[in-house]
């Protein structure tokens, strides 16, 4: 049994993107933490790390499920949902 | 649609959400002849939602006359399992019904459809449902909630209902609840998978409307579950972020399908939709402790109306039994004072009493040994249990061998007791 990539299961699910990210990352406290909690629990594995170890997030596959800002020890993601209509279309739920 | 509506008149109530919570406040307070409109920030109702796989139907019976006949119910829960799934074995405990329930039944269903035909029901009684809005803010004056702003727009009412969900974004900006703790929250990561009525029927042993609700216990992924539809299976994960993980949320959920019980009954299945959103897990202690000020009352999960009990979880219905009571209080409180009928309402209902009465449950459920060293212990044991070679041991010798590696047998026994005492 092969596993399936977090991309290939994003890609089951309908996205309207907004023109603009819902979730912003202030990087300056990115830069001070090393829990790094973001990265293992969003389960759209939205957040990584680029080569020079800074985090980044893209935001068009967000699921909208609320545990980035929880789980952040920095308080440093400002998070909100994407404009009305927007974002993640869920048909089954 | 919504600025046509905005110009035409005042409403007397601004429901902020248009989830299980939301909606069925709308529904009972259309009753009383109220003005109406919730704002739904999703393209249709639902298409926000997701949940596990299943309802609880007394409240539908209660206030629903003829919902049967037309919501959208998969299956009736008649078979209930709890499994512990180790590396490549699994022990069942499994509970079958073969007959109606009637007055306590439960039903698998998809929450988005489930809310869609709710907000039907509730467009019915001629309350606006108002979707891709999104509320920025409930507005304040002197302590009284007045309105929401959406963007730059503002919206008034003598009456706002707050039914945000689980994200209790709206509370926390307004001070009215504290930051959500990362103890307090699981991740619940969802597969829909399509498989077939005929092979969900032969493989999960059920007839045409029969269901199955199965919870997991792994010690690689934690928590599990597994709700059969008419043709889909919806399997799903409950990740904890502060437990020491050995699989990243991202993957998690194919720790699940590569098992190989699992891979057995929906390995030839199709993925269709995959999904995730946070529950609150801390059960009573998540209570407000008032979830209503002047002018605004606040409904469903985003109150901390849900509950574990160790073997069921309740959220739909909890959350309509908590619109009908906040329908109730608002009617029954004048415009700018506190409702405080509402939480009479909820005690003397048994909801915050239930509540209470599990509030242990959490508090075991976040012990990460439930899920790292119980379920191999059980294994090992069932495994030497029905293995036979030519040394045979005695329960109580495999007993000592299996755990005697982890923790002392006094512990164990001592640990499992107090767990079931408070379960």
């Amino acid at each position: 049994m092969k596993k399936k990539s977090v991309e290939e299961r994003l890609a089951l699910t309908k996205f309207e993107v907004y023109s603009e990210p819902h979730i912003i990352l202030q990087k300056k406290k990115c830069k001070v933490c090393n829990s790094r909690i973001c990265i293992s629990s969003c389960p759209a594995g939205l957040f990584t790390l680029d080569e020079s170890g800074e985090i980044t997030f893209t935001y068009e596959g967000c699921l909208e499920c609320g545990t980035c800002r929880i789980v952040c020890p920095q308080n440093a993601i400002e998070w909100n949902y994407p404009h009305g209509g927007f974002g993640v279309q869920y048909k089954f739920g | 649609m919504f600025e046509k509506m905005k110009r035409e008149r005042k409403h007397d109530v601004i429901v902020v959400g248009g989830g299980p919570a939301g909606l069925s406040t709308a529904y009972f307070l259309a009753d009383k002849g109220y003005n109406i409109i919730v704002l739904e920030r999703g393209s249709e109702p639902g298409s926000k939602n997701v949940f596990g796989g299943r309802i609880y139907s007394y409240p539908l019976d209660k206030y629903f006359p003829e919902w049967r006949k037309d919501a959208p119910i998969e299956r009736w829960v008649r078979r209930e399992a709890l499994s512990i799934l180790c590396k490549d074995s699994i022990v069942n405990l499994g509970y079958e019904i073969n007959r109606r329930l009637d007055g306590y039944d439960s039903f698998t269903a998809f929450l988005s459809r489930f809310l869609k035909w709710l907000a039907l029901k509730v467009e019915e009684k001629n309350v606006i449902v108002a979707t891709n809005v999104r509320v920025d803010e409930i507005l304040f004056r002197d302590g009284v909630a007045y309105g929401v702003r959406i963007g730059e727009d503002k919206l008034e009412a003598e009456y706002i209902v707050i039914a945000e969900g689980a994200n209790t974004l709206l509370l926390e900006k307004h001070g009215l609840r504290a930051k959500t703790s990362p103890r307090d929250i699981a991740v619940g990561i969802k597969e829909v998978i399509r498989l077939g009525r005929e092979k969900i029927n032969e493989r999960f042993s059920l007839r045409d409307e029969e269901g199955l609700a199965q919870f997991l216990i792994s010690p690689v992924f934690g928590g599990g579950f597994i709700y059969t539809m008419k043709e889909y299976v919806s399997m799903g994960v409950i990740y904890k972020p502060l437990f020491n993980n050995q699989v990243e949320a991202r993957d998690v959920i194919e720790e699940l399908r590569i098992h190989p019980h699992i891979s057995k009954l929906l390995g030839d299945g199709i993925p269709i939709e995959y999904s995730a959103h946070i529950i609150r897990e801390a059960g009573y202690r998540d209570l407000m402790h008032k979830p209503y000020g002047r002018s605004y009352i606040v409904v469903g999960d985003a109150a901390g109306l849900i509950l574990n009990t160790g073997f069921t979880v309740r959220g739909v219905d909890l959350a309509i039994e908590s619109g009908r009571l906040a329908a109730e209080a608002i009617e029954k409180t004048p415009p700018g004072e506190e409702p405080t009928l509402y939480m009479k309402l909820l005690q003397e209902k048994g909801i915050t009493t239930t509540l209470k009465k599990f509030r242990k449950v959490s508090t075991i459920l976040s012990n990460q040994r439930i899920y790292r060293e119980y379920p191999e212990i059980i294994c090992q044991i069932f495994e030497k249990m029905y293995t036979v070679d030519e040394f045979p041991e005695t329960l109580n010798e495999s007993l000592k061998k299996v755990v005697g590696g982890k923790t002392s047998i006094i512990r164990l026994i001592f640990q499992l007791l107090n767990m079931v005492r408070n379960l």
